[in-house]
């Protein structure tokens, strides 16, 4: 009898939560765009639509882990094209530095951002918004300093590293999401940094007069977003097939609108990675739909910008802020 | 630090070597490395007036803003309205429409992207980062959607004379508006009622709202006039390239913003003066200015706007731990 209850209340919570809505919203939207398009169920295109997801799914991961911590990464975009650029043009045709180096160093470009940024909001105490907007416009700028090379992608292990299909049916890169975000799951669940995090989310005062050591937690937290950030600067030269200072502008409306899509609350605490995978999937599907029943490029920026604002309304509404009298 | 307008304790012996006068300083200091490093060009007509011209399309909304943020608000859509302003204006006049009918619309126009943030921050609750952050983006994709990605000319008498034409033949048109309404918001913040009240807001909104302010309201009209006015800074855009480009004002929103902070405006609302945001915005120009004149690469330009948003803020900040320690 009691088991029984017990099963019923972790469905009903199960169920509070934003994910079931999620995954109407995502049936909904793939009955109206297959009858909107006959392209759209084709075989051909949800794969592409899959292997769309690699470099926001990689930059949702590591933005999900800063702001569960209650902080905010807009640089992730800079930060995935320098380290692209820098990749690019490492392995170029004058340099060639062998693959496995140039990993390394991407990881560590992106990682050493990170740790900047991390220890500026910690440190100085600069609001992090305030922060990685500076930094976003620093590392774009250093971007630029590579922009009269023209790096193209040469090297079949890079190019093979964002677009392969497993067994011709599955895209490696949903591969790399996937196995990224249950680690991060776990590490969420399963380890102190994890339980950490959302403590600090929650209520930051609080976890400091717990004796969690706040700062090394968040400055942690904004290394792996760079670390994911570089991941997937190197997914875009290899999708992209050279290496360009302007690659990873605008990543971050699009991160930002999937992650609090997927049930991240803006100011910590709250996020869990099945929620932003949907998310994802949702939100490059409308891309990809957008594409198909040809709205005009611009259009769909209006609609990129739109979805984000309906996204952080409804996010707002169900933390009932829309209820504050002042 | 006893700031014009500051609610803090004071101490009074530091009232005369505050913070706007280290600014003015800072001002003079820059402009004189500026004329020499930039001799003879910087003093010409042809660097100053483009220079004036930009200081007062930054500073008519760098003033509006800081009443804004004064209240505990930003608005990072100002850039993405400049944009969709500079679009709509193009494609207006290309249609027919008389060049005052045009400003009017495009004044409206902002009114309208101002009245639609104020609705998203005050009767949603969305946090005025986030959901200024989404409406640039909007503001800026209806903009691209308007002229369909090409830059439109706008050429008409009235539209030209906003930014390029000239009061008593000397004095540009933008520093008129500019002087207008750096006054009007001066008087607003320092003399008048609802000065007090936006102050009042910025510190504490819950004892605002329990002394019977009406705190969304304050809110809201901030961010109507920011739109307004960015539609306004729009139209002077527009006026000096003569023509109308969805990137107007891209990246816009980072001088500005800084600007205001180095002014010493605080982030979280409740400090700040206009004249703080002037100073702000002169050092701010001279630099960007002098850094253009001496031909710096546009995206390294970037790397400075970049950092001294960061710099201003982390001296405001290690200003404030100091503070704190003293008491």
């Amino acid at each position: 009898m009691e088991k029984g209850v017990k099963k019923y209340s972790q469905i009903m919570n199960f169920l509070r939560t934003p994910t079931p809505t999620l995954i109407g919203i995502y049936i909904a939207m793939m009955l109206l765009f297959s009858l909107a398009s006959e392209n759209f169920l084709v075989v051909q295109n949800i794969k592409g639509i899959f292997n769309s997801f690699a470099v926001y799914g990689i930059i949702a991961a590591g933005i999900t882990i800063v702001m569960i911590g209650g902080g905010f990464d807009l640089s992730v975009g800079s930060t995935a094209g320098l380290a692209g650029i820098v990749s690019a043009v490492l392995i170029m045709d004058g340099i060639e530095i062998p693959t496995p180096y140039v990993f390394l160093i991407a990881l560590a470009i992106g990682s050493l951002v990170g740790l900047i940024n991390g220890l500026i909001i910690t440190k100085v105490g600069i609001n992090p918004i305030i922060t990685t907007l500076g930094t976003l416009a620093i590392i774009r700028g250093v971007c630029y300093f590579w922009a009269d090379l023209n790096p193209r992608i040469a090297n079949v292990f890079v190019q093979n590293l964002g677009r392969i299909y497993l067994k011709n049916v599955f895209p490696i890169t949903t591969v790399y999401i996937i196995v990224a975000f249950i680690i991060l799951s776990l590490i969420l669940k399963f380890t102190r940094f994890g339980r950490d995090l959302f403590t600090i989310g929650g209520n930051e005062n609080l976890a400091r007069l717990a004796g969690i050591p706040v700062d090394r937690v968040k400055i942690i937290s904004y290394v792996i977003s760079g670390f994911f950030s570089a991941i997937a600067g190197l997914l875009l030269i290899s999708q992209l097939g050279s290496g360009r200072p302007e690659y990873g502008t605008g990543a971050e409306l699009e991160v930002l609108t999937i992650v609090v899509l997927g049930g991240v609350v803006v100011g910590g605490g709250k996020g869990n990675f099945l929620g932003v995978f949907i998310a994802l999937v949702i939100i490059q599907t409308i891309s990809n739909g957008m594409v198909l029943i040809d709205v005009p490029v611009f259009l769909r920026m209006v609609v990129k910008g739109a979805l984000l604002v309906l996204v952080i309304a409804i996010d707002a509404i169900r933390s009932r802020r829309h209820l504050l009298l002042y | 630090m006893a700031e014009n307008g500051d609610a803090g304790i004071g101490k009074k012996r530091h009232i005369k070597i505050n913070n706007t006068v280290i600014l003015f300083i800072i001002l003079a200091a820059m402009f004189a490395l500026s004329s020499y490093f930039g001799r003879p060009f910087f003093f010409s007509k042809l660097n100053l007036i483009p220079m004036i011209n930009n200081l007062s399309f930054i500073g008519i909304i760098a003033a509006v803003l800081t009443m804004l943020m004064v209240a505990g608000e930003i608005d990072f859509s100002i850039g993405g309205n400049i944009g969709l302003t500079a679009c709509l204006t193009a494609v207006l006049l290309e249609s027919g429409l008389p060049g005052w009918l045009v400003v009017i619309v495009a004044l409206l126009a902002g009114a309208a992207m101002g009245a639609f943030n104020g609705m998203l921050v005050t009767v949603v609750g969305v946090n005025s980062i986030i959901a200024t952050i989404g409406t640039m983006f909007i503001w800026r994709g209806i903009g691209y959607t308007l002229t369909n990605g090409e830059s439109r000319l706008a050429m008409n008498p009235v539209v030209d004379y906003i930014g390029r034409g000239f009061v008593f033949k000397i004095i540009p048109f933008p520093i008129v508006l500019f002087i207008i309404i750096f006054i009007i918001t001066y008087t607003m913040m320092n003399h008048s009622k609802w000065g007090r009240k936006i102050y009042a807001v910025g510190s504490n909104p819950l004892a605002s709202f329990l002394s019977g302010i009406n705190v969304k309201k304050v809110k809201f009209i901030g961010f109507l006039l920011c739109g307004i006015t960015a539609s306004l800074s729009g139209l002077i855009l527009t006026s000096l390239t003569a023509v109308g480009m969805p990137q107007h004002g891209q990246g816009l929103e980072l001088v500005i913003i800084s600007s205001i902070i180095l002014g010493g405006t605080a982030l979280g609302g409740g400090k700040g003066t206009i004249l703080g945001t002037l100073a702000g915005v002169f050092i701010l120009s001279v630099l960007y200015n002098f850094l253009t004149i001496m031909n710096v690469y546009y995206f390294y330009i970037q790397i400075v706007q970049g950092s001294v948003l960061i710099l201003v803020v982390a001296a405001y900040e290690i200003r404030q731990s100091m503070a704190i320690k003293r008491v």
